[in-house]
C-alpha cells in the first residue's frame, strides 16, 4: 500500500456469458482503466451468494462488484432477477450496520459493452478510494484476557 | 478483624487498575460482567452475581495457545503474552469454580501450560455475598457465600467499609501496601437458603438408563448457554487457523475455544458416527459429568451452586429440579447440607 | 373467553387426540419450576392436565418440529403431532410448510387467539403485567393456520411503524457501525438465538463448520459479525418476528433490530410478509411463478 494513495482492494464477480465477455472486450480494445480489481468469473450473477459479499467486506476487501447480464437477457433466464432481489436486500442490511452500501455495486454489462465495463470499474474504484479502507472496522475489543 | 474503609478501597483499586489488569464486575451495556476496568468508579459493588462466571479470566472463550510464524523455511513458535491480572469482587462460588478448574488443569500432570500461565499471573480478591439469592445453592455444593477457601483475599462488607481476610501468601503480598485497621467486630453471617438434597455420586449410575433424560431433553434447545455461563464447565475445541498466508511469510494460530457436551456435534467422530446422537444422551452426560464422572475422577463436585444455568435456561431445565428428581427416584440414602472446606467436596 | 376456559379447551382436545391415537404427541406449555412456563411434550392422554395456557406462554414451539422431522419420512409409522401455536408461531408454521420442512398431514394445529405475552415470560418471576415489545406492535390476534381455533377471534388496530428502528436509522453510518460492534462485544457465540429459531434448521450451520470455511472458531468480532449478519440475511423474508432470539440471548443483544430492518425492507420492496401463506418462501432467494424483479 503506497503511503500517498490508498489502493483499494476490489473484487468483481463477472458472469461468464455477458459481463466477463464485456470485461474481455474492454481489455482487447485496450480501454484504459485502473488495475486495482480482481475478476472472479462465475457462470451467472445468481451464483454470487450474498455471504461472499459479507465475507469479503468483513475480511479486508474494500469494494465488491457483481456484474451480470441485462435484465431479460440472462443466459439462464432468471438468474439476474434473483441476484437483483438478493443484493437489494443485502445493501439495506449493510447500510443498517454501518457499511456504506456504495461498496457493493450491482450492475448489468453485456458482452458487447466494453466501454460500460470500463466506465463502471473506473468510477467504482474512485468511489471506493474516496470511502477509504473497509477493513478498519474491526478494532479488537477489550476483554479480560487481553 | 482487619478493616478497610470504602475510600481506602477506592484508592487501592485505582492503583491496581494502573499497575496491572484489574478485572471487576462492571456494566457492559446493562449486563454485569467481570471485565477489565480502568478506574474504581466503573466497578459495581452492589450486585448478586455477574451474568458470566469468572472462568474467562483463566480460560477465555477463545484464545490462541500457540502462534506459528513461517519465514521462508524458518518456523517460529511462540506463546501469547500474559500480563499480571487481579480479579476483584469475585463471588465465592466463582472462586470455587476456578478452584475446580485448577484441579483439572494444573493440580496433576500433565499441567495445561496455557491455563497455568494465566492462573499463575492471577490474584483473586473475593467479595462475600450478604445472602444467598433465589437461584443460589452453593451450600449444597460444598461452598458458602462467605467462603474464603478459594481466594487470595476475601472482603466482606461491614458498616463504612470491608472486613479483610488474607488467605494466601499471594494475598498477603497484594494487601501489604494497605494500612488496615484493627477492629473489634465480627463480619455478619450471610443469609442462607435451605440446602438441597443431593444424590451421592455412587448412586447416579442407577439412574443412567432412566427414560427421564430423554423426556427432560425434549425441550432442550442445545444452545450450550448453560455450559458457557457455568464456572466449572471447561470442555474445549482446538483448531489451527490461517492468519496470513504468503509465499515468503505465513502466520497460523492454534486456537482453543469453548465447546459443550450439550451441542449436537460434540461427540461426533470422523466418519459421522455420534455416540451421543440424541439430546437425551447429551443432557444426561451434562448432569452425570457434574455429579458422577467429575467427583469420581477428581473428588470434587462438578457444580458450585451458582444458579446461573437456572436463571438463563430459556426452557427451564433446572439443575435443582433435576437433583430433586434424582433424589426422589433413588432409594439410596442422600446427603443434605454439606460442610464447606471439605477436602473432597460432596461426601461420597 | 377467560384463559382458563381456553386452557380447558386445549386440554380436552389434547386428551381426545392422544386417546384416539390421532397424534402421538402434543407439544404445548406447562408450569415449570420457580413459577416459569416451559414447553412440554405430552405423550399420554392421562397427562394432558399438565397443559396450560396463559400470558406467559412465550416460546415458539414450532422450533421443535424440526426435531420431529426425522421421524416423519422414516418408514411405516410417521409421528403425528399436535402443536399449540400463537398467531406469530403459526406464521412460522407456514414458512416451514412452504419450505417443505414438515408435512401438513403430520400436524394437528391448535391455534390460540392471543392477547399478548408478558415481559419476563419464560423466566422466573414473570409476574409482570406489561406486554412484550413484539406484542405491543402486533396486529395479529388469530393464527393464520389451524385445525382447531381456541378463543373468540378478535381484531386488532395496531400499526407497526417500525419505530424501534428509527433511532438507528437516524444515526450516521459510522455511529451505526460503532453501535453494532459494541453489541458484538458481549456476544458469547452460544448460538441460543439460532437454536431457538424455527427458521434456522440447517443440520450444519454454515457459520459453525468444522473446516472453518466461513468463520473460524475464535469468538472474535469478525466471527460474530459474520454470524449475526449472515443469519439475519438468511432469515430475510422468513423471520416472523417472534423475538424469541432476543428473549433467549443471555447478553441481551438487540437482535430483533436486524431482523426487523430486513422485514421492513421486504415489506416495502416486495409487499410481502413472511408466513402469511404456506407458499412463496424463501422469497429473498427464489422467484415465484411468473415473478420478475425488478418489476
Amino acid at each position: 500500500m503506497s503511503e500517498h494513495t490508498f489502493q483499494p482492494r476490489i473484487i468483481a464477480f463477472c458472469c461468464n456469458w455477458c459481463s466477463y465477455a464485456g470485461a474481455d472486450l474492454a481489455g482487447v480494445s485496450r480501454l484504459q482503466m485502473p488495475a486495482d480489481f480482481h475478476i472472479i468469473r462465475v457462470m451467472c450473477s445468481a451464483r454470487v451468494a450474498p455471504e461472499w459479499v459479507i465475507k469479503a467486506l468483513l475480511n479486508g476487501i474494500d469494494g465488491v462488484m457483481v456484474l451480470g447480464c441485462h435484465i431479460g437477457d440472462c443466459h439462464y433466464i432468471s438468474g439476474n432477477h434473483r441476484a437483483a432481489k438478493r443484493f437489494v436486500l443485502l445493501k439495506e442490511m449493510l447500510s443498517f450496520v454501518g457499511v456504506n452500501p456504495d461498496r457493493l455495486l450491482v450492475d448489468w454489462v453485456s458482452a458487447s459493452e466494453g466501454r460500460k465495463f470500463q466506465k463502471l470499474v473506473t468510477e467504482f474504484i474512485e468511489r471506493v478510494r474516496e470511502l477509504g479502507a473497509c477493513g478498519q472496522r474491526h478494532v479488537e475489543i477489550q476483554t479480560p484476557h487481553r | 478483624m482487619k478493616f478497610l474503609s470504602r475510600e481506602a478501597l477506592q484508592t487501592w483499586l485505582d492503583r491496581l487498575a494502573n499497575e496491572a489488569t484489574l478485572i471487576a464486575p462492571r456494566l457492559v451495556d446493562g449486563i454485569l460482567l467481570y471485565r477489565s476496568v480502568s478506574s474504581a468508579r466503573d466497578i459495581v459493588l452492589d450486585y448478586t452475581r455477574p451474568k458470566m462466571s469468572a472462568k474467562e479470566v483463566v480460560l477465555p472463550s477463545s484464545e490462541p495457545i500457540l502462534l506459528v510464524e513461517k519465514r521462508g523455511q524458518d518456523v517460529n513458535l511462540s506463546e501469547p503474552p500474559t500480563g499480571e491480572q487481579v480479579v476483584f469482587g469475585l463471588r465465592p462460588c466463582d472462586a470455587h469454580g476456578i478452584a475446580v478448574l485448577d484441579a483439572v488443569f494444573v493440580a496433576q500432570e500433565p499441567v495445561d501450560l496455557n491455563y497455568a500461565r494465566r492462573r499463575n499471573a492471577t490474584t483473586l480478591v473475593g467479595l462475600s455475598c450478604p445472602q444467598m439469592w433465589e437461584d443460589c445453592f452453593c451450600t449444597s455444593m460444598g461452598g458458602m457465600p462467605n467462603d474464603p477457601s478459594h481466594v487470595d483475599v476475601l472482603l466482606t462488607e461491614v458498616e463504612n467499609g470491608y472486613a479483610v481476610t488474607t488467605v494466601t501468601d499471594k494475598g498477603r503480598t497484594l494487601v501489604a501496601e494497605l494500612s488496615l485497621q484493627e477492629m473489634e467486630y465480627e463480619p455478619p453471617e450471610s443469609v442462607l437458603n435451605e440446602a438441597e438434597l443431593v444424590l451421592t455420586q455412587e448412586h447416579w449410575p442407577d439412574r443412567f438408563a432412566d427414560q427421564y433424560w430423554d423426556l427432560l431433553a425434549e425441550r432442550c434447545l442445545e444452545c450450550r448457554m448453560c455450559a458457557y455461563l457455568c464456572p466449572v464447565c471447561r470442555c474445549f475445541d482446538v483448531r489451527d487457523q490461517v492468519v496470513q498466508q504468503g509465499i515468503s511469510y505465513s502466520k497460523y494460530d492454534r486456537l482453543r475455544c469453548w465447546d459443550s457436551c450439550t451441542g449436537a456435534n460434540y461427540r461426533m467422530v470422523a466418519g459421522g458416527h455420534n455416540p451421543r446422537a440424541t439430546k437425551g444422551q447429551r443432557l444426561r452426560n451434562r448432569f452425570f459429568c457434574k455429579f458422577h464422572y467429575f467427583p469420581v475422577e477428581y473428588g470434587l463436585s462438578g457444580c458450585v451452586g451458582c444458579g446461573r444455568c437456572i436463571e438463563a435456561c430459556p426452557v427451564n431445565i433446572d439443575i435443582v429440579e433435576v437433583l430433586r428428581d434424582m433424589s426422589r427416584a433413588s432409594n439410596a440414602p442422600q446427603t443434605s447440607k454439606v460442610s464447606p472446606n471439605a477436602e473432597t467436596g460432596i461426601t461420597a | 373467553m377467560t384463559e382458563f376456559a381456553l386452557q380447558d379447551q386445549i386440554r380436552a382436545r389434547a386428551k381426545e387426540l392422544l386417546a384416539s391415537e390421532q397424534v402421538q404427541c402434543v407439544i404445548g406449555y406447562e408450569h415449570g419450576s420457580r413459577g416459569q412456563i416451559r414447553p412440554v411434550f405430552i405423550h399420554q392422554s392421562t397427562d394432558t392436565d399438565r397443559l396450560v395456557w396463559d400470558q406467559g406462554c412465550t416460546h415458539n414451539l414450532v422450533t421443535y418440529l424440526r426435531d420431529k422431522k426425522g421421524a416423519f419420512g422414516s418408514g411405516e409409522h410417521p409421528q403425528r403431532v399436535a402443536i399449540i401455536v400463537k398467531p406469530c408461531d403459526s406464521r412460522a408454521l407456514n414458512v416451514l410448510l412452504a419450505e417443505k420442512q414438515i408435512e401438513r398431514e403430520h400436524l394437528y394445529v391448535i391455534g390460540v387467539v392471543c392477547a399478548g405475552i408478558v415481559e419476563g415470560a419464560g423466566y422466573a418471576g414473570q409476574s409482570s403485567d406489561k406486554l412484550q415489545a413484539r406484542c405491543l406492535r402486533c396486529n395479529d390476534r388469530v393464527p393464520v393456520i389451524y385445525d382447531l381455533l381456541v378463543g373468540e377471534p378478535t381484531q386488532a388496530e395496531t400499526e407497526d411503524d417500525y419505530i424501534d428502528l428509527a433511532e438507528l436509522e437516524a444515526m450516521s453510518p459510522a455511529e451505526r457501525a460503532a453501535f453494532w460492534l459494541k453489541q458484538y462485544e458481549r456476544c458469547i457465540l452460544c448460538y441460543a438465538c439460532r437454536q431457538v429459531c424455527p427458521g434456522c434448521y440447517c443440520s450444519i450451520c454454515m457459520f459453525e463448520r468444522d473446516d472453518s470455511l466461513w468463520v473460524g472458531i475464535a469468538a472474535g468480532t469478525k466471527e460474530k459479525e459474520a454470524f449475526h449478519l449472515g443469519r439475519a440475511y438468511h432469515l430475510a423474508a422468513r423471520c416472523i418476528g417472534c423475538n424469541e432470539c432476543e428473549r433467549v440471548c443471555p447478553m441481551e443483544l438487540p437482535l430483533s433490530l436486524l431482523n426487523r430492518k430486513l422485514a421492513k425492507e421486504v415489506q416495502a420492496l416486495f409487499h410481502y410478509r413472511a408466513g402469511d401463506k404456506p407458499s412463496q418462501s424463501p422469497l429473498a432467494t427464489m422467484l415465484a411463478e411468473g415473478e420478475e424483479f425488478p418489476a
